[in-house]
């Protein structure tokens, strides 16, 4: 199989992995770096010829890097079929912005997915890094690495009082957005979100739903990130973003466990009433088909739900994705096709785990 | 199927709306549906977000105090792409890194209300900026020194430093030469 379909393709995302550090809860870390050349107009303002000549320098660049570990593909927006962007943006490695670029703009791919960077989306570059569970350090560490490799080769847009020069001032100085994605049933659950939500400006946070900037919180999963990017360091910026995550995991956490000691019952049954749903349901929307697997994965790390891999759970998240459902299905749909192939779909994956673990039953017997 | 709102009643009514020319399809029961349809209303009647960021940052905060009239301001221009500093409100959004240069007097006023207060970077800077950033600190540290050694005589030392800091200055001018 070619690289390019295998991004298109392959369900098994790395950044999904869930054998990690507070794994349970924290389902990924990513850190964005904003980055423009000197002596180029922003995307929002620049010509045909300075977009496809930055293009050529800076994917040049990122596909000849021998010194660096990874090697990269690059990926043509403006030629990429709607579904394909649509599966790209579905698995963090685009943004819904780029996949909507009709000039150009690429991506340019590491072979594991774990870093991806977009050349003119809304700045010249967007150097982007996923690790799985909570680990800002590495994350951070390997767009720094990437970062420093390519201003060796592409004069960068600095200013010694503002710092990095980003198209919009909200990410202008350090240009680095840092983010936790995590997985926080039980504080839903128990009203705790808001509050939590309304003291992160103070700590020049944000609480956004699961795809950035716009989107609401589907199935309990919430994306934490850095508000300011200026006059703190990125150390700062990652520290503190580290200290809170770590509060909210410790709170989420006793939740949980306050939810299994004061009702144990309603707990079991609303996890096995969503893994019902997902088992014998004929037409689900996206937002159910979330909110049951949100209360399945919950019910897994809660110890009620057993012989369901984590790696099976994931695959359903992914799948259930409108993009990633029509790749799968070949074909495009329509919504309301959609949710019952949904179902579909969900029920047959399903029911594999079934059989294999009825398969082994009898085989130990 | 159950209502995607209540997620308890099932769902009887069918709602399809066509945003960004995509059709949306939606299942909520009688209830929820009435509810969520007064909500689509009130909704309607949001400011723009461009205008609310337009009004956000022209907030003549310093009017009290800055003999500089506003019109001043609205006049400034950058020379590279043309992008007024009016339409920088506007839009929120930078055309060019020259427009930071061009509107940099007026820029600390709208960083602090984006940046928690914050007006200067800090952090990471490209190594070849670094390099020269650190020489320039140098140099202004050496001149402190020799200005405390005039002060107190010890003009010997002070010659020293003077030599010191203009051959880190040559340094610094031949090292823009080459960079």
């Amino acid at each position: 199989m070619d690289k390019k379909d295998t991004f298109f393709n392959a369900t098994d995302v790395r950044w999904m992995a869930g054998d990690v550090e507070h794994g349970d809860i924290v389902m990924s870390t990513r850190i964005r770096l904003a980055r423009n050349l000197k002596d180029y107009r922003f995307p929002r303002a620049f010509s045909e010829d300075e977009a496809f000549k930055l293009d050529q320098t800076i994917s040049n660049v990122l596909l000849d890097a021998e010194t660096l570990d990874q090697h990269f593909t690059h990926i043509d927006i403006a030629t990429t079929p709607i579904l394909q962007k649509k599966v790209l943006v579905e698995k963090h490695l685009i943004s819904p912005q780029l996949a909507h670029k009709d000039r150009s703009a690429s991506v340019v791919i590491s072979d594991d997915e774990s870093v991806s960077v977009m050349i003119n989306e809304e700045d010249h570059l967007r150097i982007q890094c996923i690790e799985p569970g909570l680990d800002l350090e590495k994350a951070y560490f390997n767009a720094d690495t990437l970062d420093r490799y390519l201003e060796e080769y592409v004069p960068y847009a600095f200013d010694e009082e503002f710092g990095y020069l980003t198209s919009c001032p909200t990410n202008t100085g350090t240009g680095m957005r840092a983010s936790v994605m995590m997985h926080l049933p039980a504080l839903t659950m128990t009203d705790q979100m808001e509050q939590i939500i309304s003291m992160m400006p103070r700590l020049g946070m944000v609480v956004r739903g699961i795809y950035g900037e716009g989107t609401e919180a589907v199935g309990n999963y919430y994306q934490i990130s850095n508000q300011v990017t200026l006059g703190k360091s990125e150390e700062e910026i990652l520290t503190d973003l580290q200290s809170l995550a770590e509060q909210i995991v410790q709170r989420e956490t006793e939740s949980r466990k306050a939810l299994l000691d004061h009702a144990e019952t309603i707990m079991n049954d609303r996890v096995n009433r969503s893994l019902g749903t997902l088992h014998y349901a004929r037409i689900l929307t996206s937002d159910e088909a979330a909110n049951c697997l949100s209360n399945v994965r919950l019910g897994i790390d809660l110890g009620l739900i057993e012989n369901i891999p984590t790696k099976v759970l994931n695959k359903c998240m992914l799948v259930i994705q409108p993009g990633f459902l029509q790749q799968y299905v070949g074909t495009t749909l329509k919504p309301n096709e959609r949710d019952v192939y949904r179902a579909t779909l969900l029920r047959e994956i399903l029911n594999n785990v079934r059989q294999r673990e009825k398969g082994d039953d009898s085989y130990d017997v | 199927m159950i209502c995607e709102n209540c997620k308890q009643r099932p769902a009887t009514i069918t709602l399809t709306q066509v945003k960004n020319g995509q059709q949306i399809t939606k299942h909520y029961c009688e209830i929820c549906s009435q509810q969520l349809h007064q909500h689509d209303h009130s909704q309607n009647e949001h400011v723009p977000l461009q205008q609310l960021f337009a009004d956000w940052f022209g907030i003549p905060t310093w009017s009290a105090n800055a003999p500089k009239s506003q019109q001043q301001e609205e006049h400034l221009i950058c020379p590279n792409c043309g992008m007024t500093y009016k339409q920088f409100l506007h839009d929120g959004k930078f055309n060019c890194p020259t427009c930071y240069d061009a509107f940099r007097d007026e820029l600390p006023q709208v960083m602090k209300r984006l940046h928690n207060g914050a007006t200067r970077h800090v952090g990471k800077m490209p190594g070849a900026v670094n390099a020269t950033y650190k020489l320039k600190q140098e140099i202004e540290g050496l001149r402190n020194d020799m200005k405390k050694a005039v002060e107190e005589e010890r003009f010997e030392d002070a010659a020293t430093l003077r030599d010191q800091a203009r051959k880190l200055e040559k340094e610094l001018h031949g090292g823009d030469l080459n960079g």
